[in-house]
């Protein structure tokens, strides 16, 4: 009996052990696999998705003209920096900065974009958008021409169309008519022509407009639809899965009949019948506050105010630069989320992105361009 | 002996257990939501709560230097200025963030350098305000003040992320304004989430009423402002009877009024400005609609007394400070308001003022640096129950001013102010 006793006691003293070291320091099962040292540096097995390393940071020591980084986009040969002070190209080695006395509309340049059709560029920026066609500027503005609003946070071409989404609504060009739509409230179902990001696939077009969610224009039959927040709540999300996870968008990207929708409050996933919802506690994604995303193929890229995250829909890789120093990790998740059984493991970099706020992304075959907080870099594909 | 650890060790645990579980009953809901109107709270736990800790902002700039060799520390003024109806508010706006200034300025402004006052319109055009913040950003401001109207501050919010200029907003009620969880704005008034709050625990438990009828204006502050309201009604087991709407600038109202006393009212609540909502009053009056009418917080002005003149008696509206209290700052505040503008402050003048102070303590504290200055206004300490002119500001984890709003009731053509009425508990009586 005695024995059956302190049996008992030890039972509960190792709760009481058990809890009180939760409590009080803190210890709880994290959701991601710790690296052991044996195996730190070897990464798993992705699958398809890509692996980039041998980061090389480029910063106005290298000759861009502003450290802030907002956009960067690949045009064959060379790449396309939008800075916080004029536009960047890098070509052949050498960096050449286009600024407001070269033709620019704003020194700010929040998106570029570049027309497949005619190689015109397309540049959005703080103060209208310009046209960088055959060596000569132009700028649209509210004044001079139908463009919704002079603050161009995202512009895109679509054959023959341009689209912008603006502080004033979408704005659509027609560069063989000359002319201009405006889409707002008016004659869209939106709430308020605050659009944050554009994006065209499959004779649609997708804007992401801020308090209003997604709406989708279709090019063939002119007609909109919106996706929005089912629970129509700001502070909470109910249900993950039921809808676009909140009606505050800030991007859209569309690729293989797939809509990524990026907010300030998680990832969204659209495949025209099911939406599914991604967040920061129970998926590999980094952080719900998504800055811009970008997909490509199968896979779509989430820059984040933690690092960069990319997805297939079954594995995520992410980036991460350390605290100090040029280090970094790559932290891969195997499966969609932690409820559907997804392992992480991290695995140590010598090299990694400049900073872990990301603002923007492009790629080639080979090479990825990632526009941060504080400067541009480039990683190579290594897996 | 090792009895007595063991039951030091239960003990402590016991201890700890008290403590963890007393620290979440202090704990308030979100936006100050009673209990009885969590969205979804009789049905569903939320998947995930979005503002339940601040968000950080990661980028860098903190590592900039403090420039040299500056002749004025800039901040900024965004609000209606000319062009638009709230014009009178705005200037009150502007003249207690010009007073702040001034008296910053007085002793010493920033290590002897005076703040200067950037004033720009808020002309009320669809996206203009992100058109201004960029013109504030290129004269070098390092916060700004701004604005009234809920689209114009939306507007100007987005930017501020681009920017990354500290935003302080003294002046939109808008609740979703706090929602977007980009980290560059705090907000220095309550806003229509309490008044909502206020209003229906104030109609339904204090008066009893059940069958309320909604009148308002036909844009985003009465479309937004009156959601929380419509929401808590519903959850209270009394969904609205009727809202209609009336559009800005509309000066007869007889057919939505017709269509109010055709749904039997217990009362009326008027959304909108002060000059439609006081010409509704005397419309509805005039048609024999006696029922008590209650007010949106911008209905307590003199212009809504002057229109509606004895018909505004008894209309209870609700307003985020209390011109009448026996504070000393707030007097001070009046007193000098007055010498100096040759007129009474309002409740935009009074919170102007303090959210011009605090961007000026910001400013002193941070340094010339935007990133710490956002910092030390996001840090949830330094500003925290700051005591201001209009009352303690008490910040919620998006920044949000949930301190203490006021209720006023029209007693011989004066507004008679009174607290809110604390929440009750009722039964959950609807799933969403």
């Amino acid at each position: 009996m005695d024995s059956l006793k302190q049996n008992r006691m030890k039972g509960v003293n190792l709760i009481i052990i058990v809890l009180l070291s939760f409590g009080l320091f803190g210890f709880s099962p994290g959701k991601r696999d710790t690296v052991s040292k044996k195996n730190k540096n070897s990464i798993p097995d992705t699958g398809e998705m890509p692996v980039y390393g041998n980061w090389k940071t480029f910063t106005k020591k290298d000759g861009l003209p502003a450290d802030k980084i907002y956009c960067v986009r690949v045009d064959g040969d060379r790449v396309l920096v939008g800075t916080s002070n004029g536009m960047a190209v890098y070509e052949n080695g050498t960096w050449k900065t286009y600024s407001v006395k070269d033709g620019l509309a704003h020194k700010g340049v929040l998106s570029i974009d570049v027309s497949e059709i005619t190689g015109d560029v397309w540049i959005g920026t703080l103060g209208g958008l310009t046209r960088w066609s055959s060596g000569s500027f132009h700028t649209f503005t509210q004044l001079n021409s139908g463009l919704p609003n002079d603050i161009i946070y995202s512009v895109i071409c679509d054959g023959k169309d341009v689209w912008v989404a603006t502080g004033g609504g979408a704005g659509h060009y027609d560069t063989y008519s000359d002319q201009w739509d405006i889409y707002m409230e008016r004659n869209a179902p939106m709430h308020e022509p605050w659009t944050y990001g554009v994006c065209a696939g499959d004779s649609k077009i997708f804007i992401a407009a801020w308090g209003g969610g997604v709406i989708e224009f279709n090019t063939k039959t002119k007609k909109f639809r919106d996706y929005v927040d089912p629970d129509e709540q700001m502070e909470l999300d109910v249900f993950p899965d039921d809808g676009v996870v909140h009606d505050i968008t800030t991007g859209v990207s569309y690729a293989k009949g797939i809509l990524w929708v990026g907010t300030y409050f998680g990832l969204s996933w659209y495949d025209g019948a099911h939406w599914k919802s991604y967040f920061d506690h129970d998926s590999g994604l980094l952080s719900n506050f998504i800055n811009y995303l970008k997909a490509d193929g199968n896979v779509a890229w989430m820059c984040t105010d933690k690092g960069l995250s990319s997805f297939n829909g079954k594995t995520w890789v992410s980036y991460q630069k350390n605290e100090t120093g040029k280090t970094g990790k790559i932290i891969v998740t195997k499966g969609p989320r932690i409820a559907e059984g997804a392992k992480t493991k991290e695995v140590a970099a010598t090299s990694s992105i400049c900073h872990n706020f990301v603002l923007g992304i492009d790629f080639n075959d080979n090479e990825i361009w990632v526009a941060t907080s504080k400067g541009l870099c480039r990683g190579e594909k290594i897996k | 002996m090792k009895h007595k650890y063991q039951a030091l060790f239960f003990f402590l645990f016991l201890l700890f257990s008290v403590f963890v579980v007393s620290a979440q009953e202090k704990k308030t809901n979100y936006g100050n939501t009673p209990d009885e109107v969590i969205p979804y709270g009789g049905f569903h736990k939320a998947y995930i709560d979005f503002f339940d800790k601040p968000q950080p902002f990661t980028g860098a700039g903190r590592e900039k230097p403090e420039p040299a060799g500056l002749k004025e520390i800039r901040i900024g003024y965004l609000g209606p200025l000319e062009g638009s109806v709230m014009v009178p508010q705005g200037i009150q706006m502007l003249q207690g963030a010009q007073l702040a200034v001034e008296e910053a300025n007085k002793k010493g402004g920033y290590k002897g350098i005076p703040f200067k006052i950037m004033e720009h319109n808020d002309v009320g055009l669809w996206g203009a305000a992100a058109n201004k913040v960029v013109a504030m950003n290129d004269e070098h401001v390092w916060a700004f003040l701004g604005s009234i109207d809920d689209i114009n501050t939306h507007v100007a919010l987005r930017m501020t992320l681009k920017l990354e200029i500290p935003m302080v907003n003294s002046g939109d009620p808008d609740p979703t304004l706090t929602e977007t969880r980009i980290p560059w704005m705090i907000r220095v008034i309550g806003d229509d989430r309490q008044s909502c709050y206020a209003l229906s625990e104030y109609i339904y438990k204090v008066k009893k009423l059940k069958r309320v009828a909604v009148l308002r204006v036909d844009n985003r502050y009465g479309r937004v402002g009156i959601k929380e309201f419509r929401e808590a009604a519903r959850r209270m087991n009394h969904p609205l009877v009727l809202e209609i709407r009336y559009a800005e600038g509309d000066t007869t109202f007889t057919p939505q009024i017709q269509r109010i006393i055709d749904s039997e009212p217990d009362a009326v609540l008027l959304w909108g400005n002060a000059k439609e909502t006081a010409l509704a009053l005397k419309q509805m009056r005039k048609m024999g609609m006696n029922a008590p009418v209650f007010g949106s917080d911008r209905l307590m002005s003199p212009e809504f007394l002057k229109i509606a003149g004895k018909d505004a008696e008894g209309v209870v509206t609700t307003c985020q400070y209390n011109p009448n209290l026996d504070n000393p700052k707030l007097k001070a505040f009046q007193k000098n308001y007055k010498k100096r503008f040759g007129m009474d402050s309002d409740v935009f003048a009074a919170h102007a003022y303090d959210g011009m102070n605090i961007i000026i303590d910001a400013i002193k504290k941070a340094g010339l640096n935007r990133a710490k200055i956002r910092d030390v206004l996001t840090d949830m300490k330094t500003f925290q129950g700051y005591e201001g002119v209009a009352g303690k500001i008490i910040f919620d984890a998006s920044w949000n001013d949930i301190g203490a709003i006021w209720m006023t009731e029209v007693r011989n053509g004066e507004f008679h102010f009174f607290p809110t009425p604390p929440f009750t508990s009722g039964k959950v009586a609807c799933n969403n």
